[in-house]
């Protein structure tokens, strides 16, 4: 029997190739940093133009980013509450907008036209680097939330309703960013794996349906990511009332 | 097949920077038709939402708008009737003003007149009670004087002072 990796390219397929950067003793994913720029640099154009001149009746882009605040702003207070929800809508609607324009930028955006020395350029959230550096600013996030709005009696939240809870919500922090860098990164990785497979399997036609859900579910990741980062901030934030 | 696929990397990469013109490879028919079709979706229905938004807004600021202009013009109409109302006010005080100033000389001229008259009344009065006495009193005086002369004039009236006097009488007619 012909060994595996010899006898299949798939295995071309591994997230092991990448465009490193050397930054003293920091290995860093080059192609990474690199969409993740173009990216940035495209929700920044998006939003100076659209805010550069701003008139009373709303058009074009201008409308379009009215649309999106409150779109976020309506998660956000959902989730938060309404008292607390202020001070973080620009957190949730920067982790909302920049994962989704990842994801569809990954999606979208003819990336393998361009050749890098190695690995290749793709959505930025297909890297586990980002998703855990989003993840850890959310945990980050909601303690300092929590602390901050209630101070020490912020850990009164792990022992209720009952102190059985404790080990529970004390795993639940560690829980909460593994879950939700996963998810992203898996997902994303997934389909880009998937789309990747047809198209080299057959090139035309067949990877649309794969791209068209892709697309579907990572707008569907971007918003998961946004809700859960509000839903935890709002817990930790919330007030019991005794 | 297989060596095809050997041969044929998936990904392929050169030494270092470039531009991949394999569009089977690039995946780029399937992205043109992905782009395309998404355009479509997202035109009628993100451009159908943002019209619906876009009108509701309008619809809301020209209903605003109106609200404003018809407050504005209650607001002028109240204000022009606050200043007529002012005016009116004015008028009434200073037409009281000027009728209670009327009323206090026109009694003030009144009493002066009164007691101008009560006085002038009295000094009549007066002249008149002077006039009847000295007349009363003249008339007595004649009436005594007569008297006298009737007792003194039956004992000093002899011929020849008749005759005297009434030479001089005469006298005097002659010279008058």
């Amino acid at each position: 029997m012909v060994p595996l990796p010899q006898l299949l390219p798939l295995a071309e397929l591994e997230v092991g190739k990448q465009f490193y950067w050397h930054l003293g003793n920091f290995h860093l994913h080059g192609q990474v940093f690199l969409s993740s720029w173009v990216v940035i640099g495209a929700l920044l154009a998006l939003v100076v133009v659209g805010t550069r001149s701003m008139k009373r009746d709303p058009q074009g882009v201008q409308n379009l980013l009215e649309f999106l605040w409150t779109y976020i702003r309506d998660l956000a207070r959902e989730q938060i509450g309404e008292k607390a929800y202020r001070d973080w809508l620009p957190f949730i609607g920067t982790l909302f907008l920049f994962i989704f324009v990842c994801n569809w930028g990954g999606a979208l955006i003819p990336w393998k036209l361009i050749e890098i020395p190695n690995g290749e350029l793709g959505a930025p959230t297909a890297d586990i680097n980002t998703t855990v550096a989003m993840a850890l600013l959310v945990s980050l996030s909601y303690f300092y939330a929590g602390l901050s709005r209630k101070g020490l009696r912020y850990f009164e939240y792990y022992v209720e309703p009952t102190p059985i809870m404790l080990p529970f919500k004390i795993i639940e922090d560690f829980t909460k960013p593994l879950s939700l860098s996963f998810r992203l990164f898996g997902n994303i990785l997934a389909d880009e794996l998937v789309v990747g497979v047809l198209a080299f399997l057959v090139p035309v036609i067949v990877p649309l349906p794969a791209m068209f859900l892709g697309l579907f579910t990572s707008a569907i990741q971007a918003l998961i990511f946004a809700t859960l980062a509000a839903n935890y901030i709002g817990e930790a934030v919330h007030e019991e009332h005794h | 097949m297989i060596a095809l696929l050997t041969t044929m990397p998936l990904f392929a990469h050169g030494g270092g920077f470039g531009l991949n013109t394999n569009i089977l490879d690039t995946n780029l028919i399937n992205l043109v038709i992905v782009i395309g079709v998404l355009v479509w979706f997202l035109r009628g229905f993100l451009g159908g939402i943002l019209e619906r938004r876009r009108t509701a807004i309008l619809a809301e600021l020209q209903d605003a708008e109106t609200r404003l202009s018809q407050a504005s013009a209650a607001l002028a109409q109240a204000q022009q009737d606050l200043a007529a109302a002012q005016l009116k006010a004015e008028q009434i005080r200073a037409d009281g003003k000027a009728r209670a100033a009327a009323i206090r000389t026109d009694s003030e001229l009144r009493t002066i007149e009164e007691m101008a008259r009560l006085k002038q009344e009295a000094v009549a009065d007066l002249n008149a009670e002077a006039a009847r006495v000295t007349d009363l009193l003249r008339r007595e005086a004649a009436r005594q004087a007569i008297e006298k002369a009737l007792k003194v004039l039956p004992g000093k009236l002899d011929s020849e002072a008749q005759v005297r006097l009434l030479d001089t009488s005469i006298a005097n007619l002659g010279n008058s």
